[in-house]
């Protein structure tokens, strides 16, 4: 396994970018267990081999404080937005460890909160019984948020956004996002 | 796709260019067929995020719901012309049939991550013809692999007759294919031993509709959005036939009633929004339900009167014999002598006196309580304000594929008698599984088939069973797995290995003359030389035990053509190179064709897709798939058929096609003689099911469904969960998230990582005394998996009962078993577990007998029983990014 870096391709863009490393993301897909961190290859991105180098990976966005570990309340989701001021997620401490969890239990996860099959808003669907989000109020996909926001049964063409997450002392910053929020063509493009 | 490889989703997405190429086509899998859009434009630019700059013509980031957005799983680079290109192939938002607006599936809005790109898992595509020399599996040209199967075929031909030749194909992969097929095996070489990817012999699906006059496809999405009351039977169809669902039945508040044993997100849905009802049936037990609501509906007068007296057959219009020539097919017989055959008074008098149809035993039997049962009678035909509900009638796999004849034949008696059948919003269908893409040339070599129903009816050709009795001397599969969607598959498989690469005659050499000699010995010591077309290596047909492998090009690699499940006609439009040298089956087969002399009269002699379209038009002629003015419109305005189909878009046009006032009609329904239906003109092609039903008379027949019924209650009482082993009900079918076998799902990351193995679904009460839970190895086993053997020949009714074929020897008991990771729910029935139907290294079909229906020659797919034992923990117990064990349905 070897790590790589990818370069962020700066397209239109306005915002804090420059270069990222997928290390943070490969160490959240590794489940946190793992030390060294994984090559991905070009997976996630088909012809990104023939293709001029895009933002494959993670951007760089201001690390930005979101709430307390002290504050958050077993199965009761906050909302924040985060990386824009459009783009509005939920903040849960599960009660069960999850992909990408922190926190003492690593339970604590960030997702968005647009559906990733046609935008759906899922605010207010979060199912503590089962640490889903969803169903969304249009086409009924759910979303595991123990597994990074993997689709459990419905029509998302991928995994709900997950806002990469880290914690110093009580505080929980969000650093990064995992995916293509819904509307978004590149996660540099804020909305206008 | 590895296990191990794991997917990082994109967070950038290149946009197309103004200028950008766009194709129509529809979705590749499920029987809806949604339209898509591709965008195709050349590696090296893009369009830019404003609506200026880009050919959705939208401002990119928006916040605008169900519009133009690009998911990453709708991105690729492919290869055009030879010169790498960015492709997007998205719902078309502009549809305004279908998914309007471009509502879409998990399926086909992954489409993008199908299409053949080195970089990606589509990288194991087949690419070369192969022979297996020393096991292994060697490139080759087409034209050795054509000549060398032509030789042995040749030989085989001459010395075991065409009986021994066979193919096994997908029935759907788009007419230029199919009609290819059935041309070289049922003109050319004039075999009956051919059978479609679903089923053991070319039989009916869904047989009682067939026989009551209701074609099983005769309804149109926008009837399921008019109806007031929809009674689902075996099925719900926002698991795989999203977008009907979704886009016809969620919006309004019409009520919904799912006859299933597994509550899936429809069915929770439903009920959460106080729409639904869901009745956990016991398996195999609808016939009786169906009865009992029948007599409800009659015992209180809720029956259609007026449609019955004006539709249903009387007595003497089915006794009559009028039109019905020889009664040498099988929905004569059926539908004459006595068992199924009825009329309304004669049906009345049956179903009041049925012991099943009475209300307690049938609550008893189906294991429905009684009150639901009344609830849906009344939901289904009681007037409200002396106004009757407006009810349509939806039938799956779950109803057919349990109990094949009986369940149909009820079933359309109980939609008749609401006087559904023909009417706006007022059907009865099937939901359909895969999409319509079956032209057969015909050749009509059915009759060679030797077995008989009793009477020495015509019966359809049951090549499982062929196979298994070593009639098969040279197999040609295509496109399907065969061994895992079809029953007692652990059997099927010891055969067929036995009789390919267990032989010991393998090829050692890439010398024409030597693959010959080697090949004449494995045949004339029992064996069969076997071909497998496919697109991925097909486990096992493909991987293990074919001795020629050919690749195929498929779905947006060349122009080809199908319907959907309303009949609706599309150009499926070629937008990149195929892999290597893939090449369309229609293109394998005239290749082989040449090679085999067929060609000497100037047939096959087709230059593009288009000519095999525009030849298999006239096949379809009489039928419901009839596109034939079509291509005589398109050849009067100097047209290929394609291209006048193209222009139609994502719209298409609903067949069978018709000319009035000299331009071309589709057909929204049939059986509906309030259709437009005009004078019939130039090569429209007129005929009675169109405006009346399908029958000799255009009535719609009554069937009977006596719960006793020998053929039905042997094989019941045999292929039940036997309490003494601690068996359970271990039934199959689709998830959402899947298609068919995965093939191309597997290599599709988003769903890979959704399903990385195949799962089963149990009840947490039997769960627990197994000491099983979510996410543990369960290994499922039946240690008296069923397989009719011989060649039985019925010639009294009793011959071709289960218990008769078990005295007679004709009965095999074999061992089925596969592994599965469990998810432990509630949404299941107790005593019932369920896993993916079609999953090659896991097959759920191992644990399901393989005896068919008397009455129809179709497997009772739906009933396999076993016990559960867990034999590990699964890694998806504790990897936190692959395969959810969380329940379907969460409301």
């Amino acid at each position: 396994m070897t790590e790589k870096i990818i370069p962020v391709h700066n397209h239109h863009h306005d915002h804090e970018g420059g270069h990222a490393c997928m290390s943070r993301r490969q160490f959240l897909l590794a489940g946190g267990a793992m030390v060294t961190l994984a090559a991905v290859g070009e997976l996630g991105l088909p012809g990104l081999a023939e293709a001029k180098p895009l933002h494959a990976l993670k951007a760089s966005y201001p690390k930005t404080k979101i709430g307390s570990l002290s504050a958050l309340k077993n199965g009761v989701p906050v909302e924040f937005a985060y990386p824009y001021p459009d783009v509005s997620n939920i903040l849960v401490k599960l009660g069960s460890r999850a992909g990408g969890g922190v926190g003492t239990e690593q339970d604590v996860v960030a997702f968005n909160q647009q559906c990733t099959h046609m935008g759906g808003p899922l605010q207010g669907t979060y199912k503590d019984q089962f640490q889903a989000l969803g169903p969304c109020p249009l086409h009924l996909t759910t979303f595991d948020l123990t597994r990074h926001g993997m689709v459990i049964s419905g029509h998302a063409t991928e995994s709900l956004p997950q806002i990469v997450l880290e914690v110093q002392g009580d505080d929980i910053y969000a650093v990064g996002v995992l995916g293509l929020v819904y509307g978004y063509s590149a996660m540099t493009n804020k909305r206008a | 796709m590895s296990n191990n490889e794991r997917y990082i989703p994109a967070d950038r997405i290149p946009l197309p260019p103004k200028d950008a190429e766009v194709f129509t086509t529809a979705c590749d899998y499920c029987t809806i067929a949604c339209g898509y859009k591709v965008y195709r434009w050349p590696v090296g630019k893009e369009g830019g995020p404003a609506a200026s700059q880009n050919a959705f013509k939208a401002d990119f980031p928006h916040q605008n719901m169900m519009t133009a957005w690009v998911s990453p799983a709708q991105y690729n680079v492919v290869s055009h012309k030879g010169k790498p290109h960015n492709v997007i192939v998205v719902p078309d938002k502009d549809a305004t049939v279908v998914n309007v607006g471009g509502n879409h599936s998990i399926r086909g809005g992954t489409l993008g991550q199908k299409c053949y790109n080195a970089n990606s898992p589509t990288r194991e595509r087949l690419q070369q013809p192969m022979i297996r020399v020393n096991g292994k599996l060697t490139p080759v040209s087409w034209d050795l692999a054509t000549e060398a199967m032509a030789d042995i075929s040749k030989y085989v031909l001459a010395k075991y007759g065409e009986h021994s030749w066979a193919v096994k194909m997908y029935s759907y992969q788009y007419f230029e294919n199919t009609y290819a097929i059935t041309k070289l095996a049922m003109t050319s070489v004039g075999t009956p031993a051919v059978a479609p990817h679903d089923k053991c012999s070319g039989t009916n699906d869904a047989t009682g509709l067939d026989d009551a006059g209701i074609d099983s496809f005769s309804s149109c999405y926008e009837d399921w959005s008019l109806t007031e009351v929809a009674f689902l039977s075996g099925v719900d169809p926002y698991e795989t036939k999203t977008t009907l669902f979704t886009q016809w039945m969620m919006p309004g508040n019409s009520k919904l009633i799912f006859v299933t044993p597994h509550k899936t997100m429809g069915v929770a849905w439903a009920e959460a929004n106080n729409r639904g009802m869901w009745l956990p049936i016991n398996l195999g037990t609808d016939s009786v339900l169906h009865m009992a609501l029948a007599r409800i509906v009659i015992e209180n007068g809720w029956q259609d009167q007026e449609f019955i007296d004006k539709w249903i057959g009387k007595p003497w219009e089915i006794d009559a014999g009028y039109g019905r020539g020889t009664r040498n097919t099988g929905w004569q017989w059926r539908t004459t002598w006595g068992t199924w055959q009825s009329d309304w008074e004669d049906y009345k008098k049956f179903i009041l006196s049925q012991e099943e149809s009475k209300l307690d035993v049938a609550a008893q039997i189906t294991g429905i309580p009684a009150e639901k049962i009344r609830l849906a009678a009344e939901w289904l035909a009681k007037p409200v304000n002396g106004k009757r509900p407006k009810a349509s009638f939806m039938c799956e796999k779950g109803n057919y594929w349990s109990n094949n004849y009986m369940n149909t034949a009820s079933f359309a008696a109980l939609g008749l008698i609401c006087g559904s059948g023909n009417r706006p919003g007022q059907v009865i269908s099937r939901g359909g599984g895969h999409q319509r893409g079956w032209m057969g040339a015909g050749g009509g070599s059915g009759w060679l088939n030797p077995e008989k129903h009793p009477g020495r009816r015509k019966k359809s050709f049951n090549l499982d069973r062929w196979l298994m009795n070593g009639e098969i001397k040279f197999a040609w599969v295509f496109g399907t797995t065969w061994v895992a969607a079809m029953m007692a598959s652990d059997a099927l498989r010891e055969k067929m290995q036995a009789l390919t690469n267990g032989s010991p005659h393998q090829i050692s050499s890439l010398d024409r003359a030597a693959i010959f000699e080697t090949l004449k010995q494995r045949v004339d010591s029992g064996g069969i030389v076997m071909v497998d077309s496919d697109i991925y290596p097909c486990e096992p047909v493909g991987t293990d035990f074919a001795d020629f492998v050919l690749p195929a090009a498929t779905w947006g690699e060349d122009d080809l053509t199908r319907c959907n499940s309303e009949r609706r006609l599309r150009l499926y439009s070629k937008f990149y190179d195929a892999p290597g040298e893939a090449k369309p089956d229609w293109w394998a087969v005239m290749k082989f064709a040449d090679k085999m002399g067929f060609t000497v009269d100037g047939s096959y002699n087709w230059k593009s897709s288009n000519d095999v379209f525009e030849e298999a038009a006239r096949f379809g002629r009489g039928g419901v798939l009839n596109y034939e003015p079509l291509v005589k419109t398109a050849q009067k305005k100097g047209m290929k058929g394609h291209e006048l189909l193209r222009t139609l878009g994502t719209t298409g046009i609903q067949t069978p096609v018709r000319i009035i006032k000299g331009e071309m009609v589709g057909t929204k329904r049939l059986h509906d003689p309030t259709n437009e239906w005009g004078e019939a003109e130039d090569t429209t092609t007129q005929r009675r099911f169109l405006y009346a039903f399908n029958t000799h008379n255009g009535k719609a027949k009554l069937l009977k469904s006596p719960w006793k019924y020998a053929g039905w209650q042997q094989y019941f009482e045999a292929i039940k969960p036997r309490a003494e082993k601690n068996e359970i009900w271990v039934t199959n079918g689709r998830i959402n998230e899947t298609w068919q076998s995965a093939y191309d799902d597997r290599r599709k990351p988003h769903l890979h990582q959704r399903w990385p193995d195949n799962f089963i679904i149990i009840h947490p009460n039997d769960a627990k005394k197994r000491g099983i839970e979510s996410g543990d190895w369960v290994e499922i086993v039946n240690d008296a998996v069923y397989v009719q053997t011989g060649q039985p020949q019925g010639v009294l009714d009793a011959d071709l009962t289960f218990n008769q074929l078990m005295k007679d020897g004709h009965i095999k008991t074999t061992v089925g078993k596969f592994k599965a990771v469990a998810i432990v729910s509630d949404e299941i029935k107790e005593g019932v577990a369920k896993s993916n139907f079609n999953t090659p290294k896991s097959m759920a079909n191992a644990v399901v007998s393989a005896v068919p229906d008397p009455m129809t020659n179709n497997y009772r797919y739906k009933l396999g029983r076993g016990t559960l034992t867990k034999v590990g923990e699964s890694e998806y117990k504790t990897d936190l990014t692959r395969m959810s064990l969380k329940p379907r349905p969460i409301v």
